[in-house]
């Protein structure tokens, strides 16, 4: 059976044209299309059908507030639509897959735990996924 | 307007950030990622014209 261990299998990872794969501890990319119920009196049992794409995109990253890192990066976005790109690498295969025009609802502005370092939980949704 | 970019996040600190379809640029520019350079719309100067006196 073949599995797929990441070592350092996302080999980039962009939030708006920024690099944060070296801020980046866990990466999630679902594909998500809604259910239609197009069950009817003929059938003897449920029948579905695709409906809207509803993807959705989520990730860890450290916390930094230093210029030019992850709060630079991501408190701006919230509220608004954004791409997030990832390419990920598993042995002679690449694939870059594109999440464009994504929603960011929010961001926690702090998130503290004592003695651990900072992370903010991310959570991507919408937008048009493309992967290559 | 022209963008350029003032962090290694984004590319080479320097260069010219050409937008791409749905990055938000405000977001870049407030996070301090790229900066704006606006194109001058100054018309040059014209250098100054030198009379030059008759010879006698």
């Amino acid at each position: 059976m073949a599995t797929s261990t990441y070592l350092s299998g996302i080999t980039t990872l962009t939030v708006n044209a920024v690099d944060v794969a070296d801020q980046c501890t866990m990466l999630s990319v679902t594909e998500l299309r809604e259910t239609l119920d197009q069950t009817t009196l003929t059938n003897s049992s449920r029948r579905f059908r695709g409906g809207l794409y509803n993807n959705e995109i989520t990730m860890t990253l450290l916390q930094s507030y230093v210029a030019g890192e992850t709060f630079a990066t991501i408190q701006p976005l919230v509220g608004v639509t954004t791409t997030v790109v990832a390419t990920v690498t598993d042995g002679a295969v690449t694939k870059v897959i594109t999440l464009a025009n994504c929603y960011l609802e929010s961001m926690p502005l702090i998130n503290a735990n004592l003695g651990e370092l900072s992370t903010v939980d991310l959570t991507f949704v919408g937008g048009d996924l493309s992967i290559a | 307007m022209k963008y350029l970019i003032a962090s290694a996040r984004v590319g080479i600190v320097g260069d010219e950030y050409e937008p791409t379809p749905g990055v938000n640029i405000e977001a870049l520019i407030a996070g301090g990622f790229i900066t704006t350079e606006k194109e001058s719309t100054e018309t040059p100067k014209k250098s100054p014209t030198i009379k030059k006196t008759p010879k006698e």
